[in-house]
């Protein structure tokens, strides 16, 4: 029943096959997500502009060196030779759920709504592996968890400097005036 | 382009799109209304119920997108306010450089009590039976405690929710439609509309992220309102220390404890917090703010889901900034037996009000 469900879903995916492109927007929707913390701390619109399109360079190659993790576990393990650009097209429609990743924005229920896309992401990424090396759900679980492990951690490095920095920012700007 | 220009451009379209998509949820709910209540039986039949999936995913995808969009657009005004765009943001040094003139009831005041109300509130005035409730709590209070009052909570301008910026376009055609079309439907919509709006902003309140913004723009504004009675800060005439109680109902709770600390700093007081009923984060800067008075209902379910809606406020965080306040000694914690949260056994009615009225005033 749970594999159909997932043969499905893996279909549906293969049909929306993008490539590099959806990594390029999935990276601009995240930085999109942040655009408020650089609001906050009354950048110019040049400046904002220029931060989001680096935000989002930054972490389309977070998203590109994990699907090179995943490429050299597939080597390594499951025997299979695929050039990265082969690869991206083949695993990125898993990125899909990334693009509704500017939601994030949204206050308070930001979390829940970073670790559904994060966890649909992951769901992608193994059934997507399943259908297209022909390894068991099970193996793939393994391969796709170290590439996502790293893509989680360098995206959220990016966002907390970023945040932190921006944060700081804010409170020396409040501080001055307000403290007493 | 000149940047002003190009600002009002950008506003009047972030303006318009809050419009559209306000008409979007209304007009929707309206035909989802009119189907429902005059489709015939051969209408409701001839759907299979394949399409009834099929209608029901869709409503609920468009009801996944509407959620976080409303807040981002919610976000976007209070920030064009932060920026500076829609003018009016005071410098904290200025608001108290010109006192106003004391009436001699704000000269022999030592302490102000700051209501802040529900998530009903759309108007300075407050519902005729919270009106009741403030006025009775007022004739109780000790001769050198002020209540301040009709205070507008989810707006960080000095406006009622129909001249707030960002969505005044919105609010004022809904207003008058319910005024023209005083039917219940259209009154639960309004109701149910405010509401969300308001729970978006304790939602912005209570982010890691927005909240010290709209805290900081609401304390400004609480300031600027003070001030304009007649508040100076520091001590009263008679020497003694001024004292500000920030007291706040329901979602108030939450925008009581979010000021507490930016308003201390403005008015150069001790500031201290009281909720009754309160739904609140706790994410808050507690540390330098005083006593937290909590007054709880046994029998109040909102506010025993803000307990599980805020994870900061579970015990299985030690480390968050209102264990750590719980840690201290800084909550004290007064229940009420049979006080639910809002209706007949709320704290506004006859039932309960004088038990509410006395923990609040026994607090102070």
């Amino acid at each position: 029943m749970i594999e159909q469900a997932l043969d499905q879903l893996a279909r549906w995916l293969m049909q929306a096959d993008a490539g590099l492109g959806l990594v390029a927007l999935v990276g601009l929707s995240m930085s999109l997500s942040h655009l408020f913390a650089l609001v906050a701390n009354r950048l110019t619109p040049r400046q904002i502009v220029s931060q989001l399109i680096l935000d989002a360079l930054v972490l389309s190659l977070a998203l590109v060196l994990a699907s090179l993790i995943n490429m050299l576990l597939l080597r390594a393990f499951a025997g299979a030779a695929i050039n990265p650009g082969e690869l991206l097209a083949k695993l990125g429609p898993s990125l899909i759920p990334g693009l509704f990743y500017c939601f994030v924005a949204a206050p308070y229920i930001s979390d829940l709504i970073a670790s559904v896309i994060w966890a649909l992401i992951h769901l992608n990424m193994i059934t997507l592996l399943h259908m297209h090396f022909n390894v068991s759900y099970g193996q793939a679980l393994l391969l796709a968890t170290p590439g996502f492990v790293l893509a989680l951690l360098l995206v959220i490095a990016v966002f907390h400097q970023g945040w932190q920095r921006a944060y700081r920012q804010l409170a020396s700007t409040l501080a001055p005036t307000a403290e007493s | 382009m000149a940047p002003l220009q190009a600002i009002r451009i950008q506003l009047a379209g972030q303006r318009r799109l809050a419009g559209v998509l306000g008409w979007l949820v209304l007009l929707s709910g309206l035909s989802s209304l009119v189907i429902s209540l005059h489709a015939g039986p051969m209408l409701l039949s001839a759907l299979s119920p394949g399409d009834l999936a099929m209608v029901l995913k869709a409503v609920a995808v468009l009801g996944l997108l509407l959620i976080p969009i409303s807040g981002v657009i919610s976000v976007t005004s209070q920030f064009a306010f932060w920026r500076g765009w829609l003018g009016g943001l005071p410098q904290p040094a200025d608001i108290f450089s010109e006192p106003a003139a004391a009436t001699p009831e704000a000269a022999a005041t030592r302490c102000t009590i700051v209501y802040l109300d529900g998530i009903h509130q759309s108007e300075r005035d407050h519902p005729p039976r919270v009106a009741a409730f403030l006025a009775l709590m007022e004739s109780r209070l000790p001769s050198h405690v002020r209540l301040f009052k009709g205070l507008e909570t989810y707006t960080v301008t000095t406006a009622r929710l129909a001249d707030d910026a960002g969505g005044s376009w919105f609010w004022r055609r809904l207003f008058a439609l319910q005024e023209h079309h005083p039917n219940p439907w259209v009154g639960l919509i309004c109701a149910v509309l405010v509401q969300a709006n308001n729970v978006i902003k304790v939602g912005i309140s209570s982010d890691r992220r927005y909240g010290p913004i709209l805290n900081y723009e609401l304390a400004l504004k609480v300031a600027q309102r003070l001030a304009e009675q007649g508040f100076q800060p520091g001590h009263a005439p008679d020497g003694r220390p001024q004292e500000l109680v920030l007291l706040g109902y329901s979602g108030g709770g939450e925008m009581a404890l979010g000021m507490a600390e930016y308003l201390r700093r403005i008015c150069h007081c001790p500031v201290r917090s009281m909720t009754f009923c309160g739904v609140f984060s706790g994410n808050q800067l507690l540390e330098q703010v005083g006593e937290i008075a909590m007054i709880v209902g046994d029998r109040d379910p909102v506010a025993a889901f803000g307990r599980i809606a805020y994870p900061g406020r579970s015990p299985l965080l030690p480390l968050s900034n209102w264990n750590k306040a719980v840690k201290r000694g800084q909550v004290r914690r007064h229940c009420i037996n049979g006080l639910s949260h809002n209706g007949l056994s709320g704290p506004f009615s006859d039932r309960n009000r004088n038990a509410v009225i006395a923990a609040i005033t026994g607090g102070l």
